[in-house]
């Protein structure tokens, strides 16, 4: 008998159903196919066939070495990979971490702290010209020419940069507009070029 | 005080507890006693006794490096097992070797030659011995292609279903259910052939 007939979809159900892969309607409907049809009753026969043999169980491999040498080789690899793995769980590596970080971040907050109080803490400076003297209002206490509260505010007007304002250092340095595509290098602007 | 573990005389499970508190004694006890099952497994599917030895030893230093992550849900020797079979899987996926494998893959696709074969009966407890069918079984094993003789070990011996051979395998459950099947029809034929050639 030959199952060259059947559809490839209804072999492998039939597989399916004989391995306990299906659902219970669809199992009902190829039960009733198995029924009905020769070729999927030959067809199961055979597979079942198959199954009982191998469940026989498989051929047993037994190893040549010896217990000692065969344990030998093991620990030497578990010996051998063990140092490697220690320093990741150690917590010494965490803290080493951390002050990486913390290292750049405070100096940076030093800075900035500094940078905002460079204001209160400069006083007056005094003219170094002979015969110019600062129109210093005599109002301010402190001798600030303004106070630093008003010179913030000042310098964060116009370039918007908050509390120093670079504008005025970058002097008449021409600075080409990045949107511009007049400006765009021709790699940028046509590839293909 | 703690009373020592007699480690000839321990149970896989007290063997286990005690090595996953550190101890390596009670893990080399586990490797002697499970050691053959663990190299019978490598061997079956890499059909190749220095690479399956090689494969065995990494199945027990990975072991070894996981054993706390074993929940003791299964027993010890099928979470070895599992182990031993994902080194396998890894290692033929990198060797990529497959003699027969584009003419198994033509065959598989269009439905496989096997299907215009006529269905053999045959009833394997009746003349041949235990023993010589296992032989058989073996011999006709080795004859598959590694994907045929994977997915057969996986789900006949391993008592995997469908949708764990297709995590296992990497590919989907209908691969797993064509190559199943070629590989049953196959294997059938092989051992009617193997039978006939041993009567002669």
């Amino acid at each position: 008998m030959k199952i060259g007939e059947m559809k490839q979809e209804d072999i492998l159900r039939i597989q399916a159903w004989m391995d306990g892969e299906l659902a219970p309607k669809e199992a009902a409907r190829v039960a009733t196919l198995i029924e009905q049809n020769p070729e999927a009753l030959a067809l199961s026969e055979e597979l079942r066939v198959v199954e009982n043999a191998l469940h026989l169980g498989e051929k047993p491999a037994i190893l040549d070495d010896s217990r000692d040498f065969y344990w030998s080789q093991i620990e030497r690899k578990i010996d051998a990979e063990e140092p490697l793995l220690e320093p990741y769980a150690a917590p010494v590596l965490a803290s080493g971490n951390l002050l990486r970080w913390m290292v750049p971040v405070g100096s940076l907050g030093a800075i900035v702290v500094l940078m905002m109080n460079y204001g209160a803490m400069n006083p007056q400076p005094q003219p170094s010209t002979p015969g110019i003297t600062p129109d210093a209002p005599a109002s301010t206490p402190t001798g600030l020419t303004e106070p630093a509260g008003a010179m913030e505010e000042q310098n964060a007007e116009p370039g918007g940069m908050g509390v120093i304002n670079f504008q005025g250092s970058q002097g008449s340095r021409h600075l080409t507009d990045p949107e511009d595509p007049n400006t765009l290098p021709e790699s940028i602007e046509n590839p293909d070029r | 005080m703690a009373k020592k573990l007699d480690i000839p005389n321990a149970d896989d499970e007290a063997l286990v507890r005690s090595a996953q508190r550190g101890a390596m004694p009670p893990y080399e006890e586990l490797v002697h006693r499970h050691r053959d099952k663990i190299y019978a497994r490598a061997f079956s599917m890499l059909r190749n006794e220095d690479e399956a030895l090689d494969i065995s030893q990494e199945a027990w230093v990975k072991g070894w490096q996981r054993l706390k992550q074993f929940k003791h849900n299964a027993s010890f020797t099928t979470w070895m097992t599992r182990i031993c079979i994902n080194l396998c899987l890894d290692f033929l996926r990198k060797r990529k070797r497959k003699p027969t494998s584009s003419l198994d893959q033509m065959e598989e696709e269009s439905g496989g030659v096997e299907r215009f074969m006529p269905v053999e009966q045959f009833n394997p407890t009746e003349k041949a011995e235990r023993e010589e069918l296992r032989a058989q079984i073996d011999e006709g094993m080795a004859k598959l292609s590694y994907e045929h003789r994977t997915v057969l070990i996986l789900h006949e011996f391993e008592q995997l279903g469908y949708k764990e051979v297709s995590k296992a395998m990497h590919c989907s459950i209908g691969t797993v259910m064509s190559r199943l099947f070629y590989a049953r029809r196959k294997l059938a034929t092989l051992l009617i052939s193997l039978k006939k050639e041993r009567q002669k």
